[in-house]
C-alpha cells in the first residue's frame, strides 16, 4: 500500500506490505532516520518516541497506516545544531546524556510536554516523563526539563502566556 | 609525583596510513605491558588497579592529524555513557596542546591495532590509561615539535607550542602542516608529563565530546550501524532455562514473504530476510526442538544459593572469630540478607552487523570486549584473527552486559550464510531471558559487641551464583587459582579492619541460568548486607552509626581514605538519627576498587511506598579527570543502585525467566529519582581511580537504613518492600 | 546417567501452554444455563457476563488508575486518569494505545481509548450496582435508554472486548464468555423488557 505523510516537514510517499508495520522501523530502516531508538518494542519504554501531529507517540506500537496525511517529527527534525530547540538547548546546558541511547525519546517526550505545559511542575514532570533511562540520568533531566521551559519562554513569551 | 614516571614508550617504527581527511597518522610506539592475563586477573580484584592490557606485539593507531589539524583519538576503549572518551580527550588534549574543539574520539576497530586485551569494564578505562596515553600524546607533540624544528629550520628550544599551532622565529606551523608529506619520523624518549596543576582541561568539568552527537540524535549506536544490500536476520532463542538446541522444522520459515534464507547450524537457527518485520515473522514461523533437562522455578534457585549450600572459599581472615562467635552469648547479632536475580535492561538491545565476505569479517556492534568478540568469530568462521575486524559502536548502555557477545558470532555465520551484510539483534524478551544476570545473593551476618560497644569478632557469609567463572573474560585456568569467584565477592570484604576478629567466607553457586558482570558486581548486594548489618550493630550498641564505623577503620592510607569520606557525607548532610518532619536519614559507607564512598539518603514514606528525597555521597576517586562526569556518574549509578535496591527483581517461574518487558520489570523512573543529589569528590589518591561502580556501593543499605529509623521496619531482602 | 525429559517447544506450544495457564488460574466466568433462571434475568446475566468483566472493569477504575491484563494489575509507570479521562497533558492514552490493536507490540487499541468517566467506577462493584450506576442518568453522562443501548451494542471501544487481540507476549487476551451476537441480543432484551435489575 501507498503510504503519503510529512516526515521533518518534507513530504513524504512510501510504498509498503503490511500497513501495519509499526512506524519506528519506516523511519528507521526506509527513512534512515536513525535517531528515533528501538527499545523494548512494547510501548513500554519510550526510546522510540516520536511526534505525529505534535502529539508525543510511542513509534513502535503505532501501525504506520495511522501516519497518512499526518506531520511525522523525529530528534532529527526537532532542532539542529545550528537551531536546536530549547529542550535541546537545555540538555546540551545540563549536560545530560550517558550513554544517550534513551535520551532522543526523553527529549520527544519533553518538548510535546512543553507544547502543552509550557512550565510544568515537578508534579507534570512525574506524570508525563515516564520513560525508562538505564543510566539513570533523571536528577540533570529534571534540571534540563525546568531550563528548557525557561529557554522556551525567553524565545517565546507570548506563546506562554496564551497557553497558560 | 609526576617526575618519578619512567620513560616507557619504546623506539619503535610508526605507522603512516592515509585516510578520508587524513593526512598523516602517528602510530606512537605500543605500550608495554607485562604478563596481562595474571596482572588482569589480580587488577580485576578489589584493591588493585588494572592496567591498560593493550597490544604489544605491533605498531598501533592511537593519533591521527587531520588536514583540517584536529586529533583523532583511536580509543581502545569504549564509551558506554560512562564520559571515558571526554576524560581520554582532556588527558590527550592537555599533554598534545591542542584545545578541545581540536580533539575527536573514534572507537579503535580492531584493524588498526590498538586492541584492549582486557575489556572496558571494571571502572578501569580512565585510571589504566592515566599514564600511558599521556605519554604516548607527549611523545607525539615531541615528534612534531622536532620535525617542525627542522621543516622551519629553527631549534626545537626555540619553539612553543598552542592550540596545535608551533611557533618560533615569527613563524608558524600547523600540526597538519608539520605531518604532511612526512614519512619519516624519529620518536624520541617519553617526555616527562606535565604537571597536575598545569593542566587546562584535566580535573576541569569539560562537557563531554559525544554531546551534540547523543543531543541530536546522530546513528552511532550498535543499532544505527547499516551497510549497502544489508539483510536482517533473527536467531530463535528458547523461553526455558538450560534449552539446548536439538532441531528445527524450517519448512513454513523457509516460504515466508522475505525470507532469504534459514540458517540452520549445529547449535542455533536463524533467519535471513529483506526487513527487519519480516525475519521476525518467519522467526515466529520456525518450530524448534528444544532439549530442557528441568523446569525450574524460584523456589529451587532460593534453595541453591542459601549459605552452606555452595563451595566455601575463606577469602578474608584476621584473628580467630570463630571461637568468639561460636560461644552462647546474649551479645551475639546474627541476621540473614538476601538480594534477587537482576536483570542489565540496558535500553540498546545487543546485536550485530556482520558483513562476512570470502576469507575476511566486519562486524559492527556495541560491545566491552572487542578482543574476544574478535577471537570468537575468527574461531568460530577459522578465519585469520588478523582478517576480522571488529568496530566498535558507542554502546546504547553497557553495564556488564556486552562482556559477552556469542550474538556477534551468529550474525556473522548468518552473513556467511548469505554472502551479504545481516543484522541481527535481540527482541527485548529475549534480552530479558537471555541477559547474563546479576546474581542472586544471600549473606549471613554474626557479630559479638563487647560491653564498650565495640565489635570483638564478625563473620560474613556470602553465597552468590557465579561472577567471573564462566565468562570468557576469566582463563579457565584462573579458577583454580582463585578459588572463590572474584566478581561474587567484590565488596563483600570486611572494611573495618579495626576489628580484631573477622573472617569473609564467599560460598560458590553455579545457576541453571547465566549469571555474570553487573555493573559493580556483588558490590551492591554484599554492602547492602554488610552495611544493613553494621547499622543494626551500632542500634545495638547504641551508637551514632557514622562513629560506631569511624570507631572500628584502621589507621593505613585505605583507612584514612574510607574515614575522610565517611566524615563529608555526615558533614554535607548533616547526619541526624533522629526523624524530622517526617523525613529520616540514613547511612552506609563501601570501598569498591580502591574508592571509597560514603552516602548519606533522606526518605519519607508516602503512599506507602518509601520515597528518597535526597542523597549526600562522598566520594574519594582520587583525581577527577573530568569532575563533571564524576558527578554523572554518581548521580546515575546512585539512582540505578536505588532502581535494583527497591524495585527490580527477576522470577524464575515454570521454567523461564520472567517478567520480560519494563513495567512489570519495575525499575526507577523520573518519579522515583530524588530531587537533591549532592556529590562531594574528595582527592586523597595522586591517580584516577574507580569511578564508575563504587557509588552504587552504599545506596542500598542507606535506604533500608533510613527506613528502620523511621518505620521500625528492618528490611533484610532487596527489593526493598515495607511489610504494611 | 540423568534421565532427560524431552521437551518440544514451538512457538505454538508456548501459546498453548500459557493460555492453559490463565485459564486454570482465573476463577472463570460459568455459561448461565440454570433453566429455572427466569428470561430476563437471563438476558442481564448474559449481558453482565461481558459488562463485568475485567475487559470492560479495567477502564472503569474506582481509584482512577487504569488496569491492564487478566489480573487487572495496575497500569504499569504510573498512568492515571488524568483531567479528561485520557491520561496527562503530553503523555496519555493516545500515546501508546491507536484505533486498533498493534499486532506488532500486542498494545491493545480501539477508536477513543480512554478510561470511562469517574462516575462510572465500576471496579469493585456488584452486578446489580454496576447496572444501577449504568441507568443512572446522574453517572451515565445523562443516557437515556436508547442512547444507553446505541452505546452498549455499537460503540467500537465497547465492542472491543469480542476482538481484544494478543498481548505483548502474542497470548490471546481473555474473552468474556459470552459471543458479540448474544451479548447484543441479551442487551436490546433487557432493556426491552424494562431495565429491571435483580436483588443481588
Amino acid at each position: 500500500m501507498k503510504i503519503f505523510f510529512h516526515i521533518n516537514n518534507t513530504p513524504k510517499s512510501i510504498e509498503i506490505d503490511d500497513g501495519n508495520t509499526p512506524l519506528l522501523w519506516v523511519v528507521r530502516d526506509m527513512l534512515d532516520l536513525k535517531g528515533t531508538k528501538f527499545g523494548c518494542g512494547k510501548a513500554a519504554c519510550g526510546a522510540c518516541t516520536l511526534h505525529v501531529d505534535g502529539e508525543a507517540v510511542r513509534s513502535c506500537s503505532y501501525a504506520v497506516k495511522f501516519a497518512e496525511g499526518k506531520e511525522v517529527t523525529t530528534i532529527e527534525g526537532l532542532g539542529s545544531e545550528q537551531n536546536p530547540h530549547p529542550v535541546q538547548q537545555a540538555w546540551i546546558e545540563e549536560i545530560v546524556p550517558q550513554c544517550g541511547y534513551c535520551q532522543p525519546g526523553f527529549m520527544m517526550a519533553t518538548a510535546a510536554l512543553l507544547e502543552k505545559v509550557p512550565n510544568p511542575t515537578d508534579e507534570d514532570i512525574d506524570k508525563n516523563i515516564i520513560n525508562v533511562c538505564r543510566c539513570a540520568t533523571y536528577y540533570r533531566m529534571r534540571k534540563a526539563i525546568h531550563r528548557a521551559a525557561e529557554i522556551a519562554n525567553v524565545t517565546n513569551p507570548a506563546k506562554t502566556e496564551n497557553d497558560v | 609525583m609526576m617526575s618519578k614516571e619512567k620513560k616507557k614508550v619504546s623506539r619503535r617504527k610508526f605507522l603512516i596510513r592515509g585516510g578520508l581527511g587524513t593526512i598523516g597518522v602517528l602510530a606512537v610506539g605500543t605500550y608495554l605491558f607485562r604478563n596481562p592475563i595474571r596482572r588482569g586477573i589480580a587488577g580485576a580484584i578489589d584493591t588493585a588497579e588494572t592496567p591498560y592490557m593493550g597490544n604489544t606485539s605491533s605498531p598501533i593507531v592511537w593519533f591521527e592529524v587531520t588536514s583540517k589539524n584536529t586529533i583523532v583519538l583511536h580509543s581502545p576503549k569504549v564509551e558506554m555513557g560512562q564520559g571515558t572518551f571526554t576524560g581520554l580527550a582532556q588527558m590527550a588534549a592537555d599533554e598534545l596542546e591542542v584545545s578541545m574543539e581540536q580533539m575527536k574520539v573514534i572507537h579503535a576497530d580492531t584493524a588498526s591495532g590498538n586492541m584492549d586485551g582486557f575489556a572496558t569494564g571494571g571502572s578501569t578505562s580512565i585510571s589504566s590509561l592515566w599514564v600511558p596515553l599521556r605519554e604516548l600524546a607527549a611523545t607525539m607533540r615531541e615528534m612534531i615539535k622536532n620535525k617542525a624544528s627542522e621543516k622551519m629550520n629553527i631549534s626545537p628550544e626555540q619553539l612553543s607550542i598552542a592550540n596545535g599551532i608551533v611557533s618560533g622565529g615569527g613563524k608558524t606551523m600547523t600540526y597538519a602542516e608539520v605531518v604532511k608529506d612526512v614519512s619519516e619520523w624519529d620518536i624520541p624518549d617519553t617526555p616527562n608529563l606535565k604537571e597536575l596543576k598545569d593542566y587546562k582541561f584535566v580535573g576541569k568539568p569539560i562537557p563531554r565530546v559525544d554531546l551534540k552527537d547523543k543531543v541530536f540524535g546522530a546513528p552511532i549506536f550498535g543499532m544505527d550501524a547499516a551497510l549497502p544490500n544489508m539483510l536482517y536476520g533473527s536467531v530463535v532463542r528458547s523461553s526455558a532455562i538450560g534449552a539446548t538446541y536439538v532441531d528445527a522444522d524450517i519448512s513454513i520459515a523457509s516460504g515466508m514473504p522475505g525470507v532469504i534464507k534459514v540458517v540452520k547450524e549445529p547449535d542455533f537457527v536463524g533467519v535471513v530476510a529483506n526487513s527487519l518485520i519480516e525475519a521476525e515473522n518467519a522467526k515466529n514461523a520456525i518450530e524448534v526442538e528444544w532439549k530442557v533437562e528441568r523446569t525450574w522455578q524460584t523456589s529451587d534457585i532460593e534453595e541453591m544459593i542459601a549459605v552452606g549450600k555452595g563451595e566455601p572459599f575463606v577469602i578474608q581472615k584476621e584473628g580467630d572469630s570463630e571461637d568468639i562467635l561460636n560461644q552462647e552469648n546474649s551479645n551475639i547479632l546474627k541476621h540473614d540478607y538476601k538480594s534477587p536475580i537482576g536483570a542489565h535492561a540496558q535500553l540498546e538491545p545487543n546485536g550485530a552487523l556482520a558483513h562476512v565476505e570470502d576469507n575476511r569479517a566486519t562486524i559492527m556492534l556495541s560491545t566491552q570486549v572487542v578482543k574476544i568478540t574478535r577471537d570468537e568469530i575468527a574461531e568460530r568462521l577459522g578465519l585469520d584473527e588478523d582478517n576480522v575486524n571488529i568496530v566498535p559502536t558507542f554502546l546504547g548502555g553497557g553495564f556488564g552486559r556486552r562482556l559477552h557477545t556469542p550474538n556477534a558470532v551468529q550474525a556473522a555465520v548468518m552473513s556467511k550464510a548469505v554472502g551479504k551484510p545481516v543484522k541481527c539483534f535481540f527482541t527485548r524478551k529475549e534480552e530479558f531471558q537471555n541477559d547474563t544476570f546479576r546474581p542472586p545473593t544471600h549473606h549471613v551476618l554474626k557479630a559479638k559487641l563487647l560491653e564498650n560497644g565495640m565489635i570483638e569478632a564478625m563473620e560474613h557469609n556470602v553465597s552468590s551464583g557465579d561472577v567471573a567463572f564462566g565468562s570468557p573474560m576469566v582463563p579457565g585456568i584462573a579458577a583454580p587459582i582463585l578459588g572463590a569467584d572474584l566478581g561474587a565477592w567484590r565488596g563483600g570484604m570486611i572494611q573495618y579492619g579495626a576489628i580484631p576478629n573477622f573472617k569473609t567466607i564467599s560460598w560458590r553457586v553455579t545457576l541453571p541460568f547465566a549469571t555474570s558482570w553487573w555493573r559493580s558486581l556483588g558490590l551492591l548486594a554484599n554492602t547492602f548486607a554488610i552495611e544493613s548489618f553494621m547499622d543494626e550493630l551500632a542500634i545495638v550498641a547504641k551508637k551514632n552509626p557514622a562513629e560506631f564505623r569511624l570507631a572500628h577503620i584502621q589507621d593505613d592510607d585505605r583507612g584514612f581514605r574510607l574515614k575522610e569520606v565517611i566524615k563529608a557525607a555526615v558533614e554535607k548532610s548533616g547526619y541526624t538519627d533522629e526523624v524530622i518532619n517526617g523525613r529520616a536519614m540514613g547511612f552506609a559507607a563501601s570501598t569498591d576498587a580502591n574508592t571509597p564512598c560514603a552516602q548519606v539518603v533522606e526518605v519519607s514514606i508516602e503512599n506507602k511506598e518509601i520515597k528518597v528525597h535526597k542523597v549526600t555521597c562522598a566520594m574519594d576517586p582520587g583525581i577527577s579527570v573530568n569532575p563533571d562526569q564524576v558527578r554523572a556518574q554518581c548521580e546515575g549509578a546512585i539512582i540505578m543502585g536505588m532502581s535494583a535496591a527497591m524495585f527490580e527483581k527477576m522470577d524464575v517461574e515454570d521454567g523461564q525467566l520472567t517478567p520480560t518487558i519494563y513495567g512489570p520489570y519495575q525499575m526507577a523512573l523520573m518519579k522515583n529519582a530524588p530531587k537533591e543529589i549532592e556529590v562531594v569528590l574528595l582527592q586523597n589518591d595522586d591517580k584516577p581511580g574507580a569511578v564508575g561502580e563504587p557509588p552504587l556501593g552504599p545506596i542500598g543499605a542507606a535506604v533500608a537504613n533510613a527506613v528502620f529509623r523511621l518505620t521500625g521496619q528492618r528490611l533484610r531482602e532487596m527489593p526493598l518492600k515495607l511489610t504494611t | 546417567m540423568k534421565k532427560l525429559i524431552l521437551y518440544i517447544i514451538s512457538t505454538l506450544t508456548v501459546v498453548v501452554v500459557f493460555a492453559a495457564n490463565y485459564k486454570s488460574k482465573k476463577a472463570g466466568y460459568f455459561p448461565i444455563d440454570e433453566p429455572e433462571v427466569s428470561t430476563k434475568q437471563n438476558a442481564f446475566n448474559t449481558m453482565m457476563d461481558v459488562v463485568s468483566h475485567q475487559r470492560c472493569v479495567n477502564c472503569h477504575p474506582s481509584d482512577n488508575v487504569p488496569k491492564q491484563g487478566d489480573e487487572s494489575k495496575p497500569h504499569h509507570f504510573g498512568i492515571a486518569r488524568g483531567e479528561n479521562n485520557l491520561g496527562f497533558q503530553a503523555t496519555n492514552c493516545n500515546t501508546c494505545h491507536q484505533p486498533e490493536n498493534n499486532v506488532y507490540s500486542g498494545v491493545p487499541g480501539a477508536p477513543h481509548w480512554s478510561l470511562a468517566p469517574a462516575s462510572m467506577a465500576w471496579q469493585g462493584l456488584t452486578r446489580s450496582e454496576i447496572a444501577q450506576a449504568m441507568l443512572d442518568r446522574t453517572k451515565n453522562g445523562n443516557r437515556s435508554h436508547e442512547e444507553l443501548i446505541h452505546h452498549l451494542t455499537e460503540d467500537d471501544l465497547v465492542l472491543w472486548v469480542f476482538q481484544p487481540g494478543t498481548d505483548q507476549e502474542g497470548i490471546p487476551r481473555e474473552k468474556p464468555p459470552v459471543s458479540e451476537e448474544d451479548y447484543k441480543a441479551a442487551v436490546k432484551e433487557w432493556f426491552a423488557s424494562g431495565a429491571i435489575i435483580p436483588e443481588n
